[in-house]
């Protein structure tokens, strides 16, 4: 099986990963609400959410390399953003190039906006992947089915958890095939063929589907899904909680210390 | 090696907006409808399917999820790869394919953070609802026009998933610019043109599918849609 890159580090052991799923869930949630409402300016508050950030990531022992090459996936939406700026005409200008045929300046609110979002965008990022791994998936999604998610959404994205390592290595499978006959050609032969796979994967996909409910059908399967994982917010996660949402409040308010 | 690819976030050429790029208002707007569409997609999904349909619509979610691993060739050494709203609209009625795009988006932000927990609204309502239904309904429209054959199928599959694209990015190119992240005379150029090219390939992909379900097991395309 070839699925390494889903839900790594998940299963190590650290105070951030003994914490219940539903606390890590919110406080992360909340997280990336602060950092969102946080305005433009206050790059001190942002100073001490990446402290908060950086800290928890120390103590989760999830390596830091990864973490920061997991946060690249921001990239193409910061360079849609970033070839914005010059277009931003208010303001008092910071310089002005000659590029070519152009006059390019880029105003002081154009970079403000720009840093604004990269801030954000990074430290959110940042949170989300520790979120993820620092919490076994089925875990997870047990904590958001107690935090009401709908049980029929919970239950579609459990059983896409456990089959998506079946039909990535079905993918696999037809790709290793299909490099092994030669792929190449002119591009519409290139769509064509995966085209092919994609639907050969739909009709494997349903009848796989369909031996799985009659499966699920005679072990007596109801509607209901069992577990035997339980659930407790431990005195660990109280003092979590309070501690990161009294941290959170604080920073937001360090601009009225002044 | 193919591994990589998967690793590899810029290979990722979808509109999947990451957090910190919308305003609060922009988030708030979206997360509000997305949970009605989601909650009605919810609802009817409990109304008209039996509990059959969930494992089913797991795997199926799973498989737009390991569809979505073949990329694609597009202009300039890039490559894009399938959304698949239009395909499971096409196959499954609107309705399902909120659902399951939905599930499928829940999962790529928890295993790949690719977009963001908070943008989750706008990613579902881009790529869900908007894609879901101008997916269903324009090959609603072409089938009706160009007759159930399977030329008018495969036309239809094509314009429906191209057509969903384009306006998904579209919708995602508003909200950036509602929300102050970029002026509007650039990030839609960017974002349609860019898109108009992915389309393709999404287009091309869809065809090929239908055609290929049309040969060997035409029933699936006659499923129950909701």
């Amino acid at each position: 099986m070839k699925h390494s890159f889903i839900d790594r580090y998940s299963d190590q052991d650290s105070l951030i990963h003994r914490l219940d799923p539903r606390t890590k869930f919110i406080t992360t949630l909340a997280f990336i609400l602060m950092v969102t409402i946080t305005p433009v300016i206050e790059w001190q508050v942002f100073a001490l959410y990446l402290f908060l950030i950086a800290t928890l990531i120390l103590l989760s022992k999830v390596p830091i390399l990864y973490i920061l090459q997991r946060s690249l996936v921001i990239l193409p939406f910061v360079a849609l953003i970033a070839i914005s700026i010059p277009f931003f005409k208010e303001g008092e200008v910071a310089g002005s190039y000659n590029i070519w045929l152009w006059e390019v300046s880029v105003t002081y609110s154009g970079l403000q906006a720009f840093t604004n979002i990269l801030a954000k965008a990074w430290l959110s990022i940042l949170s989300l992947t520790l979120l993820v791994s620092t919490t076994k998936m089925t875990n997870l999604l047990n904590g958001l089915e107690r935090l009401h998610m709908p049980r029929v959404m919970v239950m579609i994205l459990s059983f896409m958890y456990r089959y998506i390592f079946v039909l990535i290595d079905e993918v696999m499978r037809m790709k290793q095939a299909r490099d092994s006959r030669n792929f190449g050609g002119k591009r519409l032969w290139q769509i064509r063929t995966i085209g092919n796979m994609i639907g050969t994967l739909f009709i494997r996909s349903y009848e796989r589907g369909e031996r799985v409910y009659a499966a699920m059908l005679s072990r007596g399967f109801n509607g209901q899904t069992r577990t035997l994982d339980r659930l407790n917010f431990r005195p660990a996660d109280i003092y979590f909680g309070i501690s990161f949402g009294l941290f959170l409040i604080l920073a937001s308010m360090i601009n009225l210390l002044y | 090696m193919q591994l990589h690819l998967i690793e590899n976030p810029g290979k990722r050429y979808v509109i999947h907006i990451p957090d910190g790029f919308l305003n609060v208002a922009t988030v708030a707007t979206t997360c509000v409808v997305s949970a009605g569409g989601v909650g009605n997609a919810v609802r009817l999904a409990n109304k008209k399917l039996r509990e059959k349909h969930v494992p089913m619509m797991g795997v199926l979610a799973a498989f737009i999820f390991a569809a979505q691993m073949l990329n694609f060739p597009i202009a300039g050494g890039t490559s894009g790869h399938l959304i698949g709203a239009a395909l499971a609209a096409i196959l499954l009625g609107p309705w399902a394919a909120v659902l399951i795009m939905s599930c499928v988006l829940i999962a790529q932000c928890l295993i790949f953070q690719d977009g963001g927990l908070l943008a989750l609204g706008a990613n579902i309502f881009n790529m869900g609802i908007v894609a879901s239904f101008s997916g269903y309904y324009l090959y609603r429209l072409a089938t009706s026009f160009l007759g159930s054959s399977r030329r008018g199928k495969l036309i239809g599959g094509f314009v429906s998933a191209w057509g969903s694209v384009l306006l998904a990015s579209i919708v995602c190119a508003i909200e950036l610019t509602v929300s102050g992240a970029s002026p509007i005379m650039v990030v839609l150029p960017a974002m349609a043109g860019i898109h108009a090219l992915i389309g393709i390939g999404e287009g091309l992909i869809t065809a090929a599918v239908i055609s290929l379900v049309l040969a060997t097991r035409a029933d699936l395309l006659e499923l129950q849609k909701i």
